[in-house]
């Protein structure tokens, strides 16, 4: 049985804005499923469609087999965490805990045993008796969490709920996130626009822009098989190098680089390199005249800056499909190499390609082309 | 040498900062500062503001006991505030959150909210006059109409002051309404959204959620009401100058009709001070309460 | 929760009337209406009585509707007072006072909130002293300064102890702070004085304070009554509420007229409003939030 299901949800803001067009997405149950994408992408409106704080302007989201278009959300069973924790400024972190559970009429003493349950899971047992403006922004996070755990819900509903912390912290409630849902199993349905946090927490990745559902599937699937350019050059840090190519007869050229590629159509396409798929050339892989400019040692790989012959080409954001070049003639190019390698500015490499790693999108549709190489 | 430890002293922060204030500074020390410390010297003494004053002691201040005319004005001021306050501030808040709907022609029932604020307490005493006009006014037809009345309003001595009480009430509850507003829509909508998400109905989110945070501006509302409503004056003056009888007396209408009409000026200047005296000590004991109160309501 | 927001941002977020208000017939207009006729009955009733004819107003049931229009009572009014006057006086009093209030509160306020002088914190707590001290402790003293002063009787009475309040430079002392002190110092390092960085730089961001306090003094300045009646004797010299207090005297019978009268008064106030309405609305919200 499904966890929780979105079926062909479409949501209209007055004025016409389209937030969310047309949107299925199937989540299992006790399945960590991400919402990621830009700013406007409709993530956030698919989430909060699913609270009840936003009406469905047709289609219906259901939970287990129940479908809750019309329910309120006191009534859905779901809990939330948002975004700047929101909470309750005048109550004890107990009160905060216990507050949805009163509203509900839960007995005293089964209140004081799962809050207690939730604070010693999150680490909040000292922390009983404060106020929210006495905690620092990684205890409100956890009480907010608290909050949301203590009422055992169906669905467990996530905010951007780590993008007002520090990045030391983030990294850790990252890893606290993670283990709490090993734990507890709870079907969650998590936003986010960063897409570190897509991949490490997520068991699958729903990518969305301009409110359409771009791929959905396993981080690791969307990383390495990307179905068009938007989820190409959204996820990957730092982000795909994409050239202008033009493919005759099983080979596309772009600027000096001739991939081979069998089957593939004459036309117009994209090629995507991805940085850290990039090498110095041995033997003969295709390869390309590579420009040094600026190099950015990281401890753990090196990010070299550079340009190579050829036109470079924007990945699409928000609801564009069709992309445009970019005026100039060299390429900006991004490579990622181990520590090991030491180009020095204004140096010039031969940067190899393994034809395998390569991603070919038509050029105008932006979609990816299969290839059977 | 000199001429630049005297462009450095003009040019310093000292003289600088006091020739921008020195203004208002100057103009509060002599009209602010400068009578209230008048005042209670006047205080101790009898005068009628014309010939030389007379150095009395406490005199004044122990007549003030036996004086039934000032135990009146005191009581009146005080049945007065306690009717006034909890039905501006309350009704205010009921009115704000009914305002606080996005219904259409909202703001149409903001605006009749609102204006009876700006119009002046002269102009309102003047309506009321009207309106409560024992054979001709709108207010008794209308009572009429519903099987009550017909009532004396100001000519009543036994309904004056109450009447005085709805006059002022519909005068300033604006003023409560406008900033029970600004507050409600000051609370982030993500605290309701939690709550409805955690199980609260309307009646839970306004309880729980709403009220507390209202509980500051309700303070102040009551606290700011109050010095107003024992300051009480204009409306006293024009409506029912203190009558009929002395039905209406209150503290300020005694002693300004004390030192401008019948030049007892030293023992109305300790009324005022013994006036101001309650409304200090009366606002302590509110701020003290108030903020136990807004502590455990969460 | 920060009180500043409701300084900067429109007075009543109007955004949720644009959301499906499918509410004409919501049961809310059952709780509004009365209510905002209960209001608005009153001021109504004073325009109907004052187009009447002396009999309509010594009828009962009262008529609603005048059968006529007196235009004739305002022209009687305005010849039986110098309301033009009155108004006149109001308007000079009034405009002086803001205007000095805005331009010494301004200064004043600059100083306690930027400038480190000697005396600045005993001086701040005695400004502050005045604004818990009720009116009526001070009018005796201030009424015997005033006459020392030989301003008895004269606008300046009106104008001279209400030049600066201790409520201005409160609000524009906080306010102050609450700017960004790197623009000053900037202006200062480039070379402005203080009182250039007062006026080209803090003063222009702080529109929506000045014109609070412009609001509040307006509306405190134009309605007052207890002072220019302490204050003021000859008729030509009287504020509108003063005067209307006097003819309310003389015409307590005349309903008609009275009325008339108390629309004249009212109409000045009620026009700025209608204009103004958001920076009244704004300036009230602040001061009951910041108090």
């Amino acid at each position: 049985m499904p966890g929780l299901t979105f079926d062909h949800v479409t949501k209209v803001f007055a004025g016409d804005t389209v937030a969310v067009d047309n949107f299925s997405l199937s989540v299992k149950d006790g399945e960590f499923m991400i919402l990621v994408g830009p700013s406007g992408c409709g993530k956030t409106t698919a989430l909060r469609m699913v609270a009840g704080l936003e009406r469905i302007t047709s289609g219906t989201i259901s939970i287990g087999d129940r479908v809750i278009n019309d329910v309120s959300p006191r009534d859905r069973d779901i809990a939330m965490v948002f975004q700047n924790y929101a909470l309750y400024p005048h109550m004890t972190v107990y009160k905060n805990l216990a507050f949805g559970l009163k509203q509900r009429r839960v007995p005293k003493d089964e209140i004081a045993i799962r809050v207690k349950g939730v604070t010693s899971m999150l680490g909040l047992d000292d922390l009983l008796g404060r106020r929210p403006a006495q905690l620092s922004g990684g205890q409100r996070q956890r009480v907010a969490m608290g909050r949301a755990l203590v009422r055992q819900p169906a669905a467990f509903l996530l905010d951007e709920p780590l993008s007002n912390l520090d990045a030391k912290l983030r990294v850790q409630v990252r890893g606290d996130l993670k283990r709490l849902h090993q734990r507890l199993d709870i079907t969650t349905v998590y936003v986010t626009h960063d897409q570190v946090e897509a991949m490490t927490l997520g068991d699958r990745v729903a990518v969305m822009s301009g409110g359409v559902l771009q791929q959905l599937g396993p981080p690791q699937d969307v990383y390495d098989l990307p179905v068009n350019l938007f989820v190409a050059g959204f996820i990957g840090s730092p982000p795909m190098n994409l050239l202008r190519a033009t493919s005759r007869d099983g080979v596309a050229t772009a600027g000096d680089l001739s991939l081979l590629i069998p089957g593939l159509a004459d036309g117009e396409v994209v090629v995507g390199l991805r940085p850290e798929h990039l090498r110095i050339a041995e033997g003969d892989q295709p390869a390309m005249e590579f420009h040094v400019e600026v190099v950015e040692p990281l401890g753990d790989g090196v990010i070299v800056h550079g340009s190579v012959a050829g036109q470079l080409v924007t990945a699409p954001s928000g609801t564009q499909a069709v992309l445009s070049p970019l005026p100039g003639e060299r390429a900006e190019l991004t490579a990622k190499f181990e520590p090991t390698v030491r180009p020095t500015p204004g140096e010039r490499l031969r940067l190899g390609v393994d034809p395998a790693k390569a991603h070919v999108f038509d050029a105008r549709t932006g979609d990816a082309i299969a290839r059977t190489g | 040498m000199a001429a630049s430890r005297v462009q450095r002293a003009i040019a310093s922060d000292h003289t600088v900062g006091w020739a921008f204030a020195f203004p208002a500074v100057a103009l509060i020390m002599i009209f602010g500062i400068v009578p209230i410390i008048w005042s209670a010297v006047i205080s101790f003494q009898r005068t009628n503001l014309l010939s030389p004053p007379v150095w009395v002691g406490f005199a004044n201040y122990k007549a003030l006991p036996d004086d039934p005319l000032f135990k009146q004005s005191m009581v009146h001021a005080l049945i007065f505030a306690t009717l006034f306050v909890p039905l501006s501030v309350a009704g205010g808040l009921f009115t704000a959150i009914a305002l606080n709907r996005p219904i259409r022609g909202v703001r149409l029932y903001r605006t009749a909210v609102f204006v009876p604020v700006v119009v002046s307490t002269i102009a309102t005493a003047v309506i009321f006059l009207w309106v409560f006009d024992p054979h001709f006014g709108l207010a008794n037809w209308l009572l009429a109409k519903v099987g009550l009345g017909p009532f004396g309003f100001f000519e009543s001595p036994n309904g004056a002051l109450y009447s005085v009480v709805v006059m002022t009430v519909w005068g300033w509850i604006g003023f409560d309404v406008i900033i029970f507003l600004a507050a409600l829509q000051g609370i982030p909508p993500e605290l309701v959204e939690a709550a409805q998400i955690d199980g609260a109905r309307t009646w839970g989110i306004f309880r729980g959620v709403t009220l507390p945070l209202l509980g500051p501006v309700t303070m102040f509302l009551v606290v700011w009401s109050s010095i107003n409503a024992l300051q009480l004056f204009d409306e006293v003056y024009l409506a029912t100058n203190g009558g009929p009888g002395t039905a209406t007396y209150v503290p300020v209408f005694y002693l300004f009709r004390l030192a401008f009409l019948q030049g007892v000026a030293g023992y109305a200047a300790a009324i005022a001070y013994v006036l101001f005296i309650a409304i200090l000590a009366l606002t302590v004991v509110q701020l003290i309460v108030g903020k136990r109160m807004v502590y455990y309501s969460s | 929760m920060s009180a500043t927001p409701v300084l900067d941002a429109e007075p009543f977020r109007d955004a949720d009337l644009k959301k499906g208000s499918r509410f004409w017939l919501s049961p809310w207009h059952l709780v509004l209406l009365p209510i905002a006729l209960v209001m608005v009955l009153p001021l109504l009733w004073m325009v109907v009585t004052s187009l009447q004819t002396l009999n309509e107003t010594r009828h009962y049931p009262p008529t609603l509707l005048p059968n006529s229009l007196e235009w004739n009572n305002y022209r009687a009014v305005l010849q039986e007072a110098p309301f033009a006057r009155w108004f006149l006086n109001t308007l000079i009093v009034t405009v002086v006072v803001v205007i000095g209030n805005l331009l010494f509160c301004s200064l004043a306020g600059y100083a306690f909130a930027r400038i480190k002088f000697f005396g600045r914190e005993v001086a701040f707590v005695l400004i502050l002293a005045t604004l818990m001290v009720p009116f009526q402790v001070i009018i005796i003293p201030e009424f015997l300064i005033v006459r020392r002063l030989g301003m008895i009787d004269s606008l300046g009475a009106l104008i001279l102890p209400n030049l600066a309040g201790a409520f201005g430079i409160f609000l524009l002392r906080q306010f102050f702070r609450t700017l960004p002190i790197e623009l000053e110092e900037a202006a200062r390092i480039d070379g402005c004085s203080r009182l250039g960085v007062l006026f080209k730089i803090v003063l222009p961001l702080s529109g929506p304070a000045l014109a609070t306090l412009a609001v509040i003094t307006f509306m405190w300045t134009w309605n007052d009554f207890l002072w220019p009646l302490i204050t003021i004797y000859n008729p030509d010299h009287m504020t509108l509420q003063l005067g209307l207090a006097t003819f309310q005297g003389a015409h307590s019978s005349t309903t008609n007229l009275l009325m008339a009268a108390n629309v004249l008064s009212l109409l000045p106030i009620l026009v700025l409003f209608f204009v103004a309405q958001r920076y009244f609305i704004r300036g009230i919200a602040t001061s009951g939030l910041k108090g």
